[in-house]
């Protein structure tokens, strides 16, 4: 696998895990609010494996529930694991970023 | 939600996809379903969330690739990858019901024809004679035999997914009855061919129906039970 499907793919479960902790969502729910949020270059369907790897690793869990209008659908929501899962991501996202942001740039201004 | 009430869901559901869509949807859910040893209630589970998310980004006129990228192949294997395996006690209990069932049929069909032919046509005997030691030889081949049946159909079945061109439907049906007879050959060819050892055993034909019917009720029970089929 390419170095930058592996960032993206570590980014992605961090985004995944975060959106989930706002509200439960199911799969589709969240693939429209990625792209919202400007995440449009990931494929709606990505998102499935990678749901299913953090069910793996018990971040978080799925519950068949009714949702208001049509059939029932698969809500996740976080476990504790994923909480702290989701905590440790925003920590090492923001040591990570502003390092790399400077980085780019000064890499830019010489270019 | 039982795996069972999903896939019952899912079927009603699928109606719902364009003929195009539902081509490649049920393509894909044949790739899927096809690996045995994989989750059963987590693979239902999943698949329905494809077949909604495809239902929803069809409301909304886009395609399939669209959603699930350009090769459905790939993208699948990704997806079985993630998978999580079945339960040991899960597979056990399929396994054992697979067997019992195959068990049953054999034996009572044996039985009753036997019964039958030796009734009406004056043809073999009321009393089947065997070896201890070759009887239980030759059911464990016919299991092994079973198994590979089972793996070689499964393997059939995954290659004719995903196909860039129709393959006649005459050539798929001699395809699969080449399988069947040779397995049906070989199942036989291990009957006629086992030498005998250990003590020999005389006992009358009908207990293999006895058997039978005893095997099909347990499996029937268990199935009930833990709605292994249904």
């Amino acid at each position: 696998m390419s170095l930058r499907s592996q960032l993206l793919k570590g980014v992605l479960e961090g985004c995944i895990l975060s959106i989930i902790h706002q509200q439960p969502t199911y799969g589709y729910e969240l693939s429209v609010k990625l792209q919202e949020y400007g995440l449009a270059d990931v494929s709606e369907g990505s998102i499935y494996p990678i749901l299913l790897r953090l069910q793996k690793e018990t971040l978080i869990q799925g519950t068949m529930q009714k949702s208001d209008f049509g059939p029932k659908r698969k809500y996740y929501h976080l476990t504790e694991e994923g909480e702290k899962a989701l905590k440790e991501f925003i920590y090492h996202w923001e040591n990570i970023k502003l390092p790399v942001d400077n980085i780019i740039q000064k890499g830019g201004e010489n270019s | 939600m039982n795996s069972k009430d999903i896939i019952k869901m899912n079927n009603d559901l699928r109606e719902e996809l364009s003929e195009e869509n539902k081509k490649i949807y049920e393509d894909m859910l044949v790739y899927i379903r096809l690996n045995a040893n994989k989750s059963e209630q987590q693979t239902e589970e999943v698949l329905l969330e494809l077949l909604e998310h495809l239902l929803q980004a069809q409301s909304e006129g886009k395609t399939a690739k669209d959603v699930f990228g350009d090769d459905f192949k790939v993208y699948c294997d990704e997806l079985i990858e993630e998978i999580p395996g079945e339960k040991k006690s899960q597979a056990l209990l399929f396994g054992s019901y697979i067997i019992m069932h195959y068990l049953a049929i054999l034996s009572t069909f044996y039985g009753a024809s036997s019964f039958l032919l030796h009734q009406f046509f004056d043809i073999g005997s009321i009393e089947f004679t065997f070896s201890l030691g070759s009887g239980a030889a030759i059911i464990l081949i016919d299991l092994i035999l079973l198994y590979f049946f089972i793996k070689v159909v499964f393997r059939w079945m995954k290659g004719s997914t995903f196909r860039e061109k129709e393959i006649k439907k005459w050539v798929e049906f001699l395809q699969i009855w080449l399988i069947c007879v040779v397995f049906i050959g070989l199942s036989l060819a291990v009957t006629i061919f086992m030498p005998d050892f250990g003590g020999p055993i005389s006992i009358p034909v009908l207990t293999f129906v006895g058997v039978g019917i005893i095997l099909f009720i347990v499996s029937f029970v268990l199935n009930k039970k833990y709605r292994i089929t249904k």
